[in-house]
């Protein structure tokens, strides 16, 4: 191997890297995990973040304007909220642009209303069709000052031709034909590849003709088990399977692309070889064969983004088939010239190098200029429908030579057009003037100068900026409502002496619901929130399961639990556990029999389906017509009582525990470690109730590919359950109160640990290891299970409200009938709506939030500031617990402003594709992201972290993390902090501006927060997301 | 009890109904956005359960009495010898299978109005899917062969409205046109058999049709049409393209099309068939060779399919192939039953497509040993046996090469006589003249109809009528010419 060669091996293993920043960065469906979807952005402060992927992924990170307009007419932004987000947006916001207009009037206006250039067509309607010139729209005319001496006819035309007449027609200069050709060719590696140019020379998209067969390839290479034949040579790399197969493919005599054949059988084995034989063979300049490489990858950003995953992760789920980038790369390069080759070749009469193409049009200049206005959508539609003419197969090039000719001359008398040039720079004049109440004389009184100075400074805010503006007052008007319920329940807050019992749940923004309605139906109850992984990173093997299942988070990094749990049967239950286990190893069987047997095989197919049918017919109907007993009939038979041994044998404890060799159990001294980090980051260290229940989460539903999107993120989109069950055998052991005693935990001898799993699908908790709570407290524990079921009931009436195919008003049995059908409901693709709606997380004492209501949308996490002076738990929460919260925030963020592009679209199409994803239909790019479903009702707005801690120490922590200052300094989340202990000297609450530090808030002048008794009375009958209100219930207890 | 019979229409004119309410109320703007969702869903299932009543009556006084065979309720089209009446075909496999095709669209329906809650063209996809089971209903009962075709274009309209239901994505509306257009080849099939049935025999009744006593020669080429028909209809090779590529849809509407029941729509013809078909032993063996090989087609592509749905329309066309090949063979009693628990089975398969990877524990079984590690028998099951390019280069793209020269003939010499593409020229003279004509006509037109209150004028149309009958006669005479040449193909072959 030469040096050079060695050398471009290297760097492509760089390039390799880099190609992150750009993909998606999710995993297989299985294991579907919250993640930023453009955490490859996540160095760069997200205004600036958003616009790098507008000019380099083509989506805007935003909602459209229109809508951020529909909701401040619907009255969810307001004007005071564009003022203050207008107060900081510029140094010089109230400078006077032109004789008394400011700069905010001219932005406001912008920002309010449609002032854009557009084009003549437009302009037409507009004029013709919209009476511009007699009416102003009525959203327009509300807020304008424009007829404050009157309406009156004339007024509009004058104004018209006043803005007409200061901004006059200039000509542009025609492009060189020479910088035309270079400007395009500049291009490549930057903004695209041949794809892109042959796409705008051509109007041909290549990858069309390579997409379908590629898929099936990439799909039948990364498969997980869903086809049954595979390549032969599919352990030998991508590159090498798919060559093998295309040199032997007779179609390409059937396409005209003999020669391709030939071309794929010489190129060399090696794919880094076949890379840099293809980008010379292209003549791409080598400063960019990077932005090349990343450019192809990007035109199907989810099979590429997988390939990069799996790349990543070799060794997958046990799947040993080699997946390397490289190959991937090289496959596409290859397609890509072949196909750019027939295409060139055809129409041109060259082959698609850069030299080739360079020459043919350095002789027909005229041809390049209108095909590229054409493909670019520059022309009018009468001119490019007759350059599609043109460009038909069967068309010479030479004898239209003429015809190009005549073409260019229609096309440059419609650039000198007075209507285009009208529409494109007096109209926005036009419409700033009529929205900042300026008429002709005042217009004319600007003069040109002025004019401009305002068209300037409207376009100041491109897109980009509006946009962010728009965003940062949505989110303001939002926190300003959660600053107000905080405020207006401090003086409320009440410590728990003596709880009856406290209940450990997850952070997520569901149990927000949860709990409240856990302190509603018993006031003396305390519950604390914290990431249900609980500490205790497991390697877990449930009974009857085939293989071990890490219950760890992988955000913000990758954990791989070092330690074993095994569930087993109790004393006396082996038999009926045994036997448990052969029924479902059968059940198992026959399901796969009948999946599997029923698609592969001619004859055994055959018979299958002869025998299947009736019971899969059944079972359909069963389904389809009444999904609960459905549900029942699929539960019937649970798993026979079980228990867990926590606790590592000797022979096991001398060792060390390493994630590649899992020790089975954990020692003593681990065991007090993580039980003792974990109550200490809850604050929860002394005052124990006699019953401490750790509640973990997970969800079920049927029919549903993106289970694991509804799960415990902490437990990387799994069920929790075992790890609450893990934490609480742990906690209930004498060696381990006895390590606690030694940290200072001292937990009572007669406190008992209960574990217990609340499904957020149908609100079902399960309870582990019943069978263990002492006698002494039975009727404790019944009167809390007894609290937790009407607490689901309520829980559920509320989820309802927010579920528009569940109707108003339900009681709270049949809520939660309704929940529970839907989770067994197979043709339901919302079975709940994960984390719709959230938006701020609380870290803090649960005695700031309790007794207010925040509508499911705030993570709570347990933190007690009071004892934690070095900042040391809080920098646990913020890098561990932050980017979970982020993570999760983030998705739905990017899945809510581009469904298509950041999300995967609806469910009704999608389709299950090697066992790794879904794809639209049958033959589509890999969609990543959310679902539809999952997103309807989401308000995108970024996660308010309210913390409650000093302001001196949080900065602290800020200045130390490096992980919280990305998030936080570059406005990925935004931050507040809320004063432990209050004093009247001091602001309650501050939030944190990257730019400026901290800004005291100020509480609105009248404070309006209503109370309420329970939660039901405020949401009961409403479907719309609610602001917070005051609850009475759950403070009961300290009166 | 025959009353019960007759009301056995309504099995398809419920769904008929149930289409055009939704259709009517999609039109008049009532029937949008997710309010309106439960008055389309509750129509929908009112008319399918109705409809599926109005069967199990008929079932029950079938068994009771008998199946009471053909029944002609009225006469649609008279025209001189040539008739086409209203009627049912009410036999046990019709009733059974009309039950199947009722009881999969009522579970259909019902997984439909959770699963496309909310989505934008839900109440399209409602509207294409009473359209789909009023064909389908159309095919499994009429009476008449050329009513079947009204069932049979009816279920091709829906394929293509539901295929193409994701508007947005030009996958899915290319897709759908690929699909219609193969199943167009299918319809010229079925015309070609109608249009000799009527001529031949007079009638398209399905008991006349295949008890006709025709010589085999004209059997044989009657049954070519209907069989072209089948092919295209049950995605045999060569037309199988279109199937797979029909998964662009929602997941309810790809079970019931591709999965459950329009795929069976061919076999169920053959079944139809089945006495004249017996007449014509050679067209029995192409048959059974067509759904040979495309069941082996179907398999050999299936093994190497990686996501679920193509996976399942592999096996389907297997299977179908399956049942073509025992029809060739005369089985066609075997064939029906495997048809409809097929049916039943791949409906249930379809529906749970999303949860396959959650429902599988082990990884799909390996191929046969022998055929594992053959590049080149691999490299054609993945594509899918090239039948796509090989349409393309074979078909394709003559047709395309031919209806450029007929667009630059047509530009070259008719368009400068006719009329000028540019706006405000004056015409050319050929226009001049087509304007003239026009003003002429619109002129007779209007004094027609100024004049057609009195009897009289009536009298004299219907005189008109008739002699314009005589002349389509006469015009028919080159299309007949076509016939024969077809014709002599057919004994050549």
């Amino acid at each position: 191997m030469s040096a050079a060669e060695h050398s471009l091996k290297e760097q492509l293993e760089h390039w390799i890297e880099h190609l992150d920043h750009v993909l998606p960065g999710q995993a297989p469906i299985r294991d579907f995990v919250h993640h930023n979807t453009l955490h490859g952005y996540q160095h760069l402060p997200f205004d600036q973040a958003m616009a790098a992927s507008r000019d380099e992924l083509g989506i805007g990170g935003y909602w459209p304007l229109a809508r951020f307009r529909a909701e401040f007419a619907a009255g969810r932004i307001d004007a005071s909220d564009l003022d203050a987000v207008l107060d900081l947006a510029h140094p010089e916001i109230d400078t006077e642009i032109a004789p008394g207009v400011t700069r905010r009037a001219i932005w406001r206006a912008a920002l309010r209303f449609d002032c854009a250039p557009i084009d003549a067509a437009r302009l037409r309607w507009e004029l013709d069709e919209r009476a511009a010139l007699s009416r102003i729209p009525d959203d327009i005319a509300a807020e304008s000052r424009f007829w404050r001496h009157g309406t009156n006819a004339g007024k509009l035309t004058a104004l018209w031709q006043q803005a007409q007449a200061l901004t006059p027609l200039t000509l542009s200069a025609e492009p060189d034909q020479d910088e035309l050709w270079s400007g395009l060719i500049a291009t490549l590696g930057v903004r695209g590849t041949l794809r892109e140019l042959i796409l705008q020379l051509s109007g041909e998209d290549i990858l069309e003709t390579v997409r379908v067969d590629l898929f099936r390839h990439l799909a039948a290479h990364l498969d997980q088990g869903l086809a049954s034949w595979h390549n032969p040579q599919r352990n030998e790399g991508f590159y090498a399977a798919w060559r093998r197969i295309a040199v032997l493919d007779p179609s390409w005599a059937l396409t005209d692309q003999t020669e391709a054949r030939k071309r794929i059988s010489e190129l060399p084995d090696d794919p880094v070889a076949a890379i840099e034989a293809e980008l010379t063979h292209l003549a791409i300049p080598l400063a960019n064969w990077q932005g090349y490489l990343e450019r192809l990858a990007m035109q199907l950003p989810g099979w590429s983004g997988m390939f990069l995953w799996r790349h990543h992760h070799p060794g997958y789920s046990g799947i040993t088939v080699p997946v390397a980038m490289a190959d991937y790369l090289a496959v596409r390069l290859v397609l890509e010239s072949v196909a750019a080759n027939t295409v060139a070749r055809r129409i041109w009469g060259v082959p698609a190098t850069l030299t080739a193409l360079a020459s043919y049009f350095w002789v027909h200049p005229v041809e390049l200029r209108l095909r590229l206005a054409c493909h670019r959508g520059e022309l009018p539609e009468a001119l490019a429908s007759q350059v599609q003419q043109m460009e038909a197969p069967g068309e010479r090039a030479a004898e239209s030579r003429a015809a190009w000719k005549a073409l260019a001359e229609a096309a440059a008398a419609v650039d000198a057009d007075p209507q285009q040039h009208a529409a494109s720079a007096s109209w926005p004049v036009f419409r700033l003037a009529i929205v900042l109440g300026l008429d002709a004389p005042a217009l004319s009184e600007l003069g040109q100068s002025g004019a401009n100075a305002l068209l300037a400074c409207a376009a100041e805010l491109d897109l980009d900026c509006a946009s962010y503006l728009w965003l940062q007052a949505y989110e303001h008007h939002y926190a300003e409502k959660i600053f107000a319920a905080l405020s207006a329940n401090l003086p409320r807050r009440a410590s728990m002496d003596a709880p009856d019992a406290q209940l450990v749940l997850c952070m997520d923004d569901r149990e927000e619901g949860y709990r409240r309605h856990i302190e509603e139906a018993n006031p003396r109850l305390e519950t604390l929130g914290g990431a249900a992984h609980f500490a205790v990173f497991q390697n877990w093997r449930g009974l009857g399961d085939p293989g071990v299942t890490p219950l760890c988070p992988v955000v913000p990094v990758v954990i791989v639990p070092s330690h074993e749990i095994n569930e087993m049967p109790r004393v006396g239950q082996e038999n009926a556990a045994a036997a448990w286990q052969q029924r479902l190893e059968k059940g198992r069987v026959a399901r796969d029999r009948r999946l599997q047997q029923t698609r592969f095989g001619l004859l055994s197919a055959f018979v299958q389906s002869f025998l299947r049918a009736p019971g899969a017919f059944g079972d359909l109907l069963l389904r389809a017509f009444a999904p609960q007993r459905w549900g029942q009939h699929a539960q019937r038979d649970p798993v026979p009582p079980t228990l867990i041994n926590p606790t590592a044998v000797a022979e096991h404890s001398a060792r060390p525990a390493t994630p590649e060799d899992p020790r089975p159990g954990f020692t003593d001294d681990e065991q007090g470690e993580r039980i003792g980090n974990f109550l200490t980051s809850l604050g929860l260290t002394r005052n124990f109730a006699p019953l401490v229940v750790i509640m973990g989460h997970g969800s079920n539903s049927q029919n549903n590919p993106h289970l694991a999107a509804y799960d415990c993120g902490a437990c990387s989109g799994r069920h929790s359950g075992p790890n609450a069950r893990l934490f609480a055998t742990m906690a209930n052991r004498p060696a381990v109160r006895e390590r606690l005693a030694r940290r200072g935990i001292h937990v009572p001898e007669q406190t008992h640990f209960l574990a217990g799993e609340h499904n957020t699908a149908d609100d079902i908790v399960t309870w582990y290891d019943a069978e263990d709570v002492p006698l002494m407290h039975a009727a404790a524990f019944a009167s809390l299970q007894n609290d937790c079921r009407t607490a689901s009931a309520t829980h559920a009436v509320e989820r309802c409200r927010r579920l528009m195919s569940a109707p108003l008003g339900m009681s709270p049995k049949s809520a939660w009938h309704h929940v529970i059908g839907r989770r067994n409901d197979f043709a339901q693709p919302r079975p709940e709506l994960g984390h719709v709606t959230n938006a701020c997380a609380f870290f803090g004492r649960r005695s700031m939030s309790r007794g207010a209501y925040f509508d499911r949308r705030a993570f709570l996490i347990s933190y007690d500031p009071l004892r934690d002076a070095d900042g040391a738990v809080l920098t646990r929460h913020l890098t561990i617990n932050g980017p979970v919260g982020a993570g999760i925030n983030l998705e739905y963020y990017f899945s809510t402003v581009s469904n298509e592009r950041f999300g995967c679209g609806t469910k009704a199409m999608h389709n299950v594709v090697g066992g790794l994803g879904v794809m639209a239909g049958a033959s589509s790019d890999l969609r990543t992201g959310l679902p539809r479903q999952m997103i309807e009702i989401h308000e995108p707005m970024r996660l308010l972290v309210v913390v409650e801690q000093t302001t001196e120490i949080l900065t602290r922590v800020y200045q130390a993390q490096p992980a919280v200052q990305e998030l936080v300094g570059n406005g990925w989340v935004l931050l507040a902090a809320v004063d432990p202990e209050p004093d009247p000297s001091r602001p309650l609450i501050q939030r944190f501006d990257p730019a400026r530090g901290w800004l005291p808030w100020t509480p609105p002048a009248e404070s309006s927060l209503r109370e309420f008794e329970r939660s039901v009375d405020w949401f009961g009958g409403k479907r719309e997301p609610l602001p917070p209100v005051l609850l009475k219930r759950p403070l009961e207890c300290a009166a | 009890m025959s009353v019960v019979f007759e009301m056995s229409a309504f099995a398809i004119l419920l769904p008929l109904l149930g289409a055009a309410l939704i259709g009517g109320r999609m039109l008049s703007g009532a029937g949008r956005g997710d309010a309106a969702e439960p008055w389309t869903v509750r129509w929908a299932m009112l008319q399918a359960w109705l409809a599926l009543l109005v069967l199990v009556a008929v079932a029950v006084a079938a068994i009771m009495e008998g199946t009471p065979g053909r029944i002609e309720f009225a006469r649609w089209i008279e025209s001189g010898p040539v008739a086409l009446p209203l009627s049912v075909l009410i036999d046990a496999k019709s009733l059974i299978f009309a039950l199947i095709v009722q009881v999969v669209g009522v579970v259909v329906l019902r997984f439909s109005r959770t699963y496309l809650h909310r989505e934008g063209a839900f109440h399209r996809f409602y509207f294409g899917l009473c359209l789909f089971l009023a064909g389908m209903q159309l095919i499994v009962l009429a009476g008449d062969a050329a009513l079947t075709f009204v069932g049979w274009e009816l279920a091709g309209f829906s394929s293509w409205l539901l295929i193409g239901y994701d508007t947005e994505r030009a996958n899915a509306t290319q897709n759908a046109l690929y699909a219609f257009v193969t199943n167009r080849i299918g319809d010229a099939g079925f015309i070609l058999g109608l249009a000799l049935a009527f001529l031949w025999i007079g009638n398209t009744a399905w008991p006349s049709l295949v008890d006709t006593g025709l010589d085999r020669v004209s059997a044989r080429l009657l049954l070519f049409g209907f069989v072209v028909a089948a092919i295209a209809k049950s995605a045999q090779l060569p037309l199988s393209g279109w199937l797979a590529r029909a998964l662009e849809g929602p997941t309810p509407s790809s079970a019931i099309f591709y999965g459950a029941i329009m795929v069976h729509a061919g076999v169920w013809m053959l079944i139809r068939l089945e006495p004249v078909l017996r007449l014509v032993q050679d067209i029995m063996i192409q048959v059974a060779l067509f759904g040979l090989v495309t069941a082996l087609y179907g398999w050999f592509a299936g093994l190497t399919q990686s996501d679920v749905k193509s996976s399942l329309v592999f096996a389907t066309t297997t299977q179908v192939g399956l049942m073509f090949f025992a029809c060739g063979l005369g089985f066609f009693d075997f064939a029906f039953v495997h048809l409809c628990l097929h049916a039943l089975l791949r409906a249930a398969q379809f529906l749970l497509a999303p949860s396959y990877m959650h429902l599988l524990s082990q990884p799909a079984p390996e191929p046969p040993a022998w055929l594992k590690s053959r590049s080149w028998w691999y490299g054609a099951a993945l594509s899918r046996f090239w039948i796509e390019p090989l349409a393309q280069t074979l078909v394709i793209a003559p047709a395309q090469a031919v209806a450029r020269d007929v667009r630059a003939a047509d530009e070259a010499v008719l368009m400068p006589l006719l009329a000028s593409s540019v706006e405000g020229e004056v015409p050319g003279a050929g226009g001049r003249v087509l304007a003239w004509a026009a003003d002429w006509c619109d002129s007779v037109e209007q004094r027609l109809t100024q004049i057609a209150s009195s009897g009289r004028p009536a009298q004299l149309m219907r005189q008109a009528g008739e002699y314009f009958l005589e002349l389509e006669a006469l015009l028919e005479r080159p299309r007949y010419l076509l016939i024969l040449v077809a014709a002599t193909f057919m004994v050549i072959l």
